[in-house]
């Protein structure tokens, strides 16, 4: 029976994004906020060991499972949607608040989906929901992003689809636990690994996030991903390829946002780095490691969140999101700048901030586990992290060349949304048991201890005097840089030849054969007798090798091989007289 | 201006040195190659920092860096 503690808690967002445009446009926010602290109050009643199944067809299908590793990634989607919420409390587009409720109320029914159809299911609605909050901003470059980012989360749907039909046809099982390997479980993590942006799945991300909204790209950096990380961690954890995947990816992502030039790309590559460090916590598989990956997860989506929000306020107060068009903006906008910094502390792991207690939790498991090579990649992604988005990103943004930009002013929203997530990301630095009490497993480890403090220190104050030094020879240039998009971007203008104007091309010359056999058949339909007598005689002059005589005069007249009206008129009465006579005579 | 920058990066470096051997060697559980180099971080912080700034650069300069009407062009079919 569904009770409080099971409570689908997505039944309260689909019914809330329905509900929503009936209302008063005036109470429209406030109603979506409301939203997020009804489903805040059925989450606190959840029950872990909790379930909640419902047939369908043959099948059980359970549409609820509590357990402590939904209920950590269900409390930090319900608290970012509210801080979503305030921050785009300005927002009077139905369409992104509808889009965002239903985001997030599908990433949750994925948390907390207990059997694959139900996953299936929502992690559709999530694709599109969220392609919603892209295509909000209407522009032609959001346009055209979110069709390519439609079509690859369409392919990777169906990759889900296609492994969890053939997981069902081989196990007979449709819950969503552990996979053992095989084709099945493969077409899965090639859907989960796609939505994780592991490259060289990753395209999709950096492409189409930075030209979400304001407000919808701080909802877009929360969910996909981190519900991917999820699933890995229930489906996959342990798996090695995943560690060493992610630790690659932790220094991919660094690399490449070192070289994007738009502000809200360099964050989603940092998205991109920082997932890797989940992946890697999933890929280690112990307990620590899950536990290291759950912990990032939260406070990433938080201070991640704050981060876009950050550069959203710039965009939306300047109108630009390009380090090469931003600069000077320290006096104008400098309370967002402290936001911003407090995500961007928080990201680089600096002690007193959420990214110090989550991050080096990871570290710490593939310590534990002894990889070498997998702890200096991923204090070499932190150092490229503190890099970007500590140093670089701010400088260039409110310091560097003032380029007399005449901010806008911000709406309280936006601020108070901020204020509120650097208040929580600060909280989890300074009090760790805030986010180790929602953890999967019991934590036995401790940030706070002087060996690590030396350590993280060091890493980051001479990544800090590396960049000064240096900081001269650094500008920025208005570039793209090419990312494994390319692949279905630049051969999209062959497929394009290929699928459409040679199409067109073949249909135009055959529409013209065509059209030019009718012209000769009413030629010939007009005067067959006159066409065959010149047939035979053209046939006759190319076999006897005889000269052609000259063409015939433009005056063509049809009469002149047309046989007389009263020799058909003799034919026909011949006929006649030979029927009749035949008649008589037998 | 650049050789106080110098002496501060030095100064800061023998600080974190001593710190290192009194803090962190001999306490730490986990051992590592690099455990017994006091001021580790300090250079890996330092070099890897570098080593991301001109990476990238060499990688974005030489191979992926492209205008930003790159896949503009594209469109004009539209």
């Amino acid at each position: 029976m569904m009770s409080m503690s099971n409570f689908p808690l997505a039944i309260i967002y689909v019914l809330g994004a329905a509900l929503l445009p009936l209302l008063p446009r005036r109470v429209r926010a406030a109603f979506g906020l409301l939203v997020s602290i009804a489903a805040f109050i059925f989450l606190v009643n959840l029950e872990t060991g909790a379930s909640l199944t419902f047939p369908f067809l043959n099948y059980e299908l359970m549409v609820c499972r509590v357990d402590r590793l939904s209920l950590a990634f269900g409390y930090v989607f319900v608290i970012m949607g509210f801080l979503g919420g305030i921050y785009g409390y300005h927002v009077k587009d139905t369409l992104q608040q509808v889009a965002s409720l239903l985001y997030v109320g599908s990433s949750l029914g994925v948390v907390f989906a207990g059997d694959l159809f139900t996953l299936l299911f929502f992690w559709e609605i999530m694709a599109i929901s969220s392609l919603f909050l892209i295509w909000a901003r209407r522009t032609r470059d959001a346009r055209r992003a979110g069709f390519r980012y439609l079509l690859v989360h369409a392919f990777g749907g169906s990759a889900l689809m296609a492994g969890v039909l053939l997981h069902l046809q081989q196990t007979g099982s449709l819950l969503f636990t552990h996979f053992d390997g095989g084709v099945a479980s493969y077409l899965i993590l090639l859907a989960f690994t796609l939505n994780a942006a592991v490259p060289p799945l990753n395209g999709w991300l950096p492409d189409s996030y930075p030209e979400g909204t304001v407000t919808g790209s701080v909802f877009l950096s929360a969910f996909t991903t981190k519900v991917a990380v999820y699933a890995l961690a229930r489906g996959f954890a342990g798996l090695e390829l995943l560690m060493w995947s992610g630790a690659i990816m932790a220094v991919y992502g660094v690399v490449f946002a070192f070289l994007a030039n738009d502000g809200r790309r360099l964050l989603s590559y940092h998205i991109i780095s920082q997932v890797g460090y989940m992946v890697c916590g999933v890929g280690i598989g112990t307990e620590v490691g899950v536990n290291g990956a759950t912990a990032h997860a939260f406070a990433h989506i938080l201070y991640k969140g704050l981060l876009f929000m950050g550069m959203g306020t710039v965009l939306y107060a300047t109108g630009h999101n390009k380090l090469t068009e931003l600069g000077g903006l320290f006096k104008k906008m400098w309370l967002t700048l402290i936001f911003f910094m407090v995500g961007a502390f928080s990201i680089s792991g600096v002690p007193l901030f959420s990214g110090f207690v989550s991050k080096s939790m990871v570290v710490y498991a593939a310590e534990m586990e002894h990889f070498g090579a997998v702890v200096l990649l991923l204090n070499l992604a932190s150092i490229g992290t503190f890099l970007s988005i500590g140093l670089k990103l701010p400088y260039f943004t409110w310091f560097s060349t003032d380029r007399n930009l005449k901010p806008e002013p911000v709406p309280p929203g936006m601020y108070i949304g901020m204020g509120l997530t650097s208040l929580i990301c600060i909280a989890i630095g300074v009090y760790p048991a805030l986010l180790y009490n929602l953890l999967p497993f019991e934590v036995h480890y401790q940030p706070y201890t002087a060996s690590h403090l030396v350590e993280t220190m060091q890493l980051l104050i001479f990544t800090g005097l590396a960049f000064w030094l240096v900081i001269k020879q650094l500008h920025v240039a208005d570039t793209i840089t090419l990312d494994t998009d390319w692949f279905y971007r630049r051969p999209s203008r062959l497929a394009f030849k290929v699928f459409s104007i040679w199409v067109c091309q073949l249909f135009e010359a055959v529409e013209e054969l065509s059209i030019r056999f009718a012209r000769y058949l009413v030629k010939v339909g007009a005067n067959p007798a006159g066409y065959s007598v010149e047939a035979v005689k053209n046939a006759g002059h190319i076999l006897l090798r005889t000269e052609k005589p000259a063409p015939e005069p433009p005056t063509f007249s049809p009469d002149r091989y047309r046989i007389p009206l009263g020799f058909m008129v003799l034919v026909v009465l011949l006929v006649l007289i030979v029927i009749l006579t035949w008649d008589f005579l037998f | 201006m650049k050789r106080y920058r110098l002496r501060a990066a030095v100064a800061t470096l023998i600080i974190f040195i001593i710190l290192d051997i009194a803090i962190v060697s001999g306490h730490v559980h986990i051992v590592f190659p690099w455990s017994h180099v006091p001021g580790f971080f300090s250079f890996f912080g330092f070099l890897g920092c570098l080593a991301i700034i001109y990476g990238a650069k060499l990688l974005g300069h030489h191979w992926l860096q492209r205008d930003e009407d790159y896949y503009g062009k594209d469109d004009e079919h539209e």
